[in-house]
């Protein structure tokens, strides 16, 4: 938990802590009286019997200060509660029933958070007087609106997640609903934010006090603490500067505790963990001789330092392609396919640390800057992604996006680059260019997008198209036109093809030679057709059979791969699919098994295009064959 | 359907669920509407797997969720156990829901995060004011330990494991039918495959009626017994599993056949049977909703709907001219 917040944090309650339980126990504790005059000799500064010296009238500022917390952290706490109070179920209200109470109740908070805040809490408190509590109910009541808003927001957003349909196809009431799903949800970012409105209101009584608008003398606030001891500037200073510090420190720790509860929330919702800077040491790279060919990746690994341990995200994947071939990677969710694709281009997050090398005919890639991979990515390296939305700028039109690199990679006028832009989109299948051109990625479908994305990696004529899940996200008739597209794409521009996909059918249809991935490792590879038939790894093997094929009887029973994905950083020793294999043995848990040339079956690793496998006890190849034609359906 | 027509449902007395003339309509803002589902009929029989496949936008979940009435349809009857819930409000609908449930796509947020797998899972008996009793033999039932999960947190699970949460909770209130709206889409296909064998097993330990909802037609063929096509909001073609793939007749089951790679069938490749992209909901083509896709389109096509008829045992079709030599273009009503 501490290590999860930060030692900030901790500081940050601590001292709200002690400011608050001073106050409470202000009377309890071993003070002067805030108002006794000449407690001690004026104006001096900090002594022992008063640790914090004493102001104009000689009386104790420590006492004071505590005293003055009383008003201030109970105009914040009490401003910032009330206004939750009154806040909450108008925000909830609105969120949860929608329609006419949301619009009603969102019309009235529009207008009230259009009010100048400080000018009407002014005019109140000098129109009622300046007590604790009109204060209070003033700041109270400005904070409303902003209450209103956040709750509905987070309302809004948890009332349409599914587990609130489910409590309600169970037949659970409304309230129930309110009281079990949504409440605890909300709260978190309520508790945050309330943090944050208390430093908020800690301030404005503070500027009110300080301009004799809060509660009156001799009561102490610490604006009025701030107020009284201006004059005193020159001869002791400390009066006005300790109720200052003190101000400031418990303003900025209730911001920061409100701060690392957002920052908790959103960690929790997205699932990733902040990742703490780990220096790792660099990563020898295998020997390895550069081939002539147009990409090769020799040893390619990407780390990730995470609080919970080092990630090997990919570790040490090798491979080769020429033109015209298409390079399938497969595997599930988590086992590296895109890091993978990521490390080659190097577009790795900056929290990750990349070894080994890449190789775009002979001219080594990881040497490269960013800056000078730029002049690579796109003229040479094309991408297309999984979410074309992230390729695309929602905010400019399709033809100045298309239109961009062709003229800054390729020079091209503004008349030409149209021109190009127009031929483009008509390759991939557009049937109206020049319309297209003028629209806006929201505008388009999510396969048109896809096609726009893919025109826009051809434009500078690639030698190498990365496609990391192009289709996943688009519908199955629209996927296989896609691909067709793709494969007939790389025919004619006769570049190389890298496709990533979970998708078994996909590409033991459309590449020519598979990695499978495991775990950040390569645990099967060769020409698809030779891996598709005769599988000799058991993850391979079981995954072939794991999907369902449309040539299988109905009820089908499928293979079964019991288990799940390890997690990365809590490897298991020797062959990472150990726990889930049927066939494993001793050896398996004692050493990782190494890639191994079909040819080769003495454990020798073998380079080349050849079929290979990382197993101690591959499954004999007559078995394999018939298990693996009768799974794979072709 | 690309159709309309209720000559394909069974007599009622033989059927658990019964669904005639469904209309899901939304609001598009400028005074238009999204016609979701329009005029959708199936029936389901006990101990049935009904399978709904179509892309995206074609109307399966709305249809779904207009089956547990959240949000109810526009029209249409909804007929569960010879009880109408489309006629049902407050309190008297709420007490039919024990009978009728559903599991999600999402797995992740199907669970709410803040609360225990035991509470999740209990939630439903502490609704019913039911014996809690049950959950430990549900989590167990669906290959959970009990011992371990139940005091956990949804996000300790993997998505497998949530969605095998959301199949305890709407297990444990012992449903008649319950509904899969896209239960194993975000799975990978080593857990995708751990599920359907899971839904096949709790089918048959607690005699379950199951809708299955996907957009993978292999997905849907594997767990169930009959097979329904949508497109834009209709009906295309409805069969047993079997023989829908083995004998497709509408155009548009054909190209979704031919757009699976290794679809087993001799098919022409998919981009001549169908091209282009789905026309917007909103704005849906006049007569079959499929022609402006469609390669066998003709006039007749735009100006009038096909109606569901029969073109083998229980395999039912609209369209005015399918794509199977035996069967000949229906009769021109005369008018
Ligand atoms: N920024 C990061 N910090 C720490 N770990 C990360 C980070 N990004 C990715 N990872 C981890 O790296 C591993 C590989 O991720 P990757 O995205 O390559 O998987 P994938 O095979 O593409 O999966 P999917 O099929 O889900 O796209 C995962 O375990 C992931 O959690
Ligand atoms: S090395 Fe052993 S555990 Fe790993 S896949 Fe082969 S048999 Fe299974
Ligand atoms: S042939 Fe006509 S009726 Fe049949 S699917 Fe095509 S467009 Fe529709
Ligand atoms: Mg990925």
């Amino acid at each position: 938990m501490r290590r999860r917040f930060g030692i900030g944090f901790w500081l940050a309650v601590g001292w709200v802590g002690v400011v608050l339980l001073a106050a409470l126990l202000a009377d309890l504790l071993p003070l002067y009286r805030y108002d006794e005059t000449l407690a001690g000799p004026p104006q001096t500064g900090p002594s022992w019997s008063h640790p914090l010296g004493t102001d104009g009238l000689g009386r104790d500022v420590l006492s004071r200060i505590v005293y003055g917390a009383r008003v201030s952290l109970g105009v914040g706490v009490g401003a910032v509660l009330l206004g939750l109070l009154i806040g909450a179920p108008l925000g909830i209200l609105a969120g949860y029933r929608r329609r006419a109470a949301d619009a009603i109740i969102m019309a009235v908070n529009d207008v009230a958070l259009a009010f100048p805040a400080l000018v009407f809490a002014l005019a109140v408190v000098a129109f009622a007087g300046a007590s604790l509590r009109n204060v209070l109910i003033v700041l109270a009541v400005l904070g409303v609106p902003a209450w209103v808003r956040l709750i509905r927001g987070a309302t809004l957003s948890f009332a349409e997640r599914e587990f609130v349909l489910a409590a309600r196809v169970l037949g659970t009431r409304d309230r129930r609903i309110l009281w079990r799903e949504i409440v605890p949800n909300v709260a978190m970012p309520a508790a945050s934010y309330a943090f944050i409105g208390m430093a908020v209101v800690v301030v404005a009584e503070g500027s009110l006090a300080f301009l004799g608008l809060s509660v009156q003398a001799p009561t102490p606030t610490w604006g009025g603490l701030i107020n009284e001891g201006r004059t005193l500037m020159e001869t002791a200073p400390h009066v006005v500067l300790v109720p200052s510090v003190v101000m400031f420190l418990t303003v900025l720790s209730f911001n920061l505790v409100g701060d690392r509860l957002r920052a908790l929330t959103d960690v929790r919702e997205s699932g990733l963990e902040p990742v703490r800077q780990v220096t790792v040491s660099p990563m020898p790279v295998a020997e390895h001789q550069v081939r002539d060919t147009l990409l090769q990746a020799e040893d390619v690994r990407t780390h990730f330092a995470t609080p919970r341990g080092l990630v090997k995200a990919v570790d040490g994947v090798s491979f080769t392609l020429e033109r015209g071939r298409t390079l399938a990677i497969v595997g599930e969710s988590g086992s590296g396919k895109s890091m993978l694709i990521r490390s080659i281009l190097g577009l790795l997050p900056g929290s990750a640390v990349r070894g080994g090398k890449v190789y775009l005919s002979g001219d080594d890639l990881t040497a490269r800057t960013p800056a000078e991979m730029r002049s690579v990515l796109g003229p040479r390296l094309g991408t297309v992604f999984q979410d074309p939305m992230t390729a695309l700028n929602p905010v400019r039109t399709i033809g100045t996006q298309v239109t961009e690199p062709l003229r800054v990679h390729r020079g091209l006028g503004r008349k030409e680059a149209h021109a190009e832009a127009v031929r483009l989109l008509a390759s991939v299948g557009i049937a109206d260019p020049v319309r297209m051109l003028r629209r806006y990625p929201h505008q388009l479908s999510g396969g048109m997008r896809q096609r726009v994305t893919i025109a826009m990696a051809l434009s500078c004529g690639p030698d190498v198209l990365f496609a990391d899940e192009p289709t996943t996200a688009l519908d199955v008739t629209i996927q296989d036109q896609v691909l067709r597209l793709l494969h007939q794409l790389r025919e004619e521009h006769h570049m190389a093809v890298v496709l990533v996909s979970h998708d078994l059918s996909v590409v033991a249809r459309w590449a020519d030679e598979v990695i499978v991935m495991y775990a950040g490792k390569v645990v099967e590879r060769g020409p698809a057709a030779e891996v598709f038939r005769r599988p000799r790894m058991p993850y391979t093997q079981a995954l072939l059979q794991a999907a369902p094929r449309l040539s299988d009887p109905v009820h089908h029973r499928l293979r079964e791969i019991p288990g799940r994905p390890p997690d990365l950083v809590d490897l298991p020793p020797g062959c990472s699919f150990r726990p889930r294999c049927a066939y494993a043995q001793d050896r398996c848990g004692q050493e990782a098994p190494p890639l191994v040339g079909v040819a080769l079956a003495n454990g020798a690793p073998v380079n080349g295009s050849g079929h290979q496998y990382a197993c101690w006890y591959p499954r004999p190849i007559e078995t394999a064959i018939a298990e693996g034609a009768e799974s794979s359906g072709r | 359907m690309a159709g309309s027509g209720k000559s394909h449902l069974r007599p009622r007395d033989e059927v658990l669920l019964r669904v005639e003339d469904l209309v899901v309509e939304f609001p598009a803002g400028r005074g238009r509407t999204v016609r979701a589902v329009s005029g959708v009929s199936f029936d389901l029989a006990r101990g049935e797997t009904l399978g709904i496949v179509g892309e995206s936008g074609c109307g399966k979940s709305s249809a779904a969720r207009a089956l547990v009435q959240l949000p109810p349809p526009r029209s249409g009857s909804v007929r569960l156990d010879g009880q109408e819930l489309t006629a049902l409000r407050g309190e008297a609908l709420r007490r039919t829901r024990r009978q009728l449930q559903m599991i999600f796509q999402d797995p992740i947020s199907s669970l709410n995060p803040r609360r225990r797998v035991r509470e999740i899972v209990g939630e439903g008996p502490r609704v019913w004011n039911l014996p809690g009793d049950r959950v430990d033999e549900v989590l167990e039932a669906v290959g959970l330990d009990p011992a371990t999960a139940a005091v956990r947190r949804p996000h300790e699970f993997s998505g497998g494991q949530c969605q095998r949460i959301s199949i305890a909770r709407a297990l444990i209130l012992d449903p008649e039918v319950v509904i899969c709206d896209e239960p194993v889409s975000a799975l990978d296909v080593s857990v995708q495959a751990q599920i359907l064998g899971l839904l096949e097993d709790l089918k048959a330990r607690y005699r379950l009626t199951l809708v299955f909802i996907a957009h993978d037609l292999a997905v849907v063929k594997n767990v169930s017994d009959r097979i329904m096509v949508m497109y834009l909001g209709k009906v295309c073609e409805l069969a047993p599993s079997a023989d829908l793939i083995s004998r497709p007749a509408h155009p548009y089951t054909r190209a979704l056949i031919a757009s699976i790679p290794d679809g087993g069938l001799d098919l022409p490749p998919s981009d001549t049977l169908i091209s282009g992209e789905p026309p917007s909901p909103v704005d849906p083509p006049s007569g079959c909703r499929f022609r402006t896709r469609c390669p066998r389109a003709r006039e007749r096509c735009a100006a009038e709907e096909p109606q569901i008829r029969q073109v083998g045992a229980d395999h039912w079709l609209a369209c005015h001219y399918p794509a199977l030599p035996d069967v000949e273009p229906p009769v021109q009503p005369a008018i």
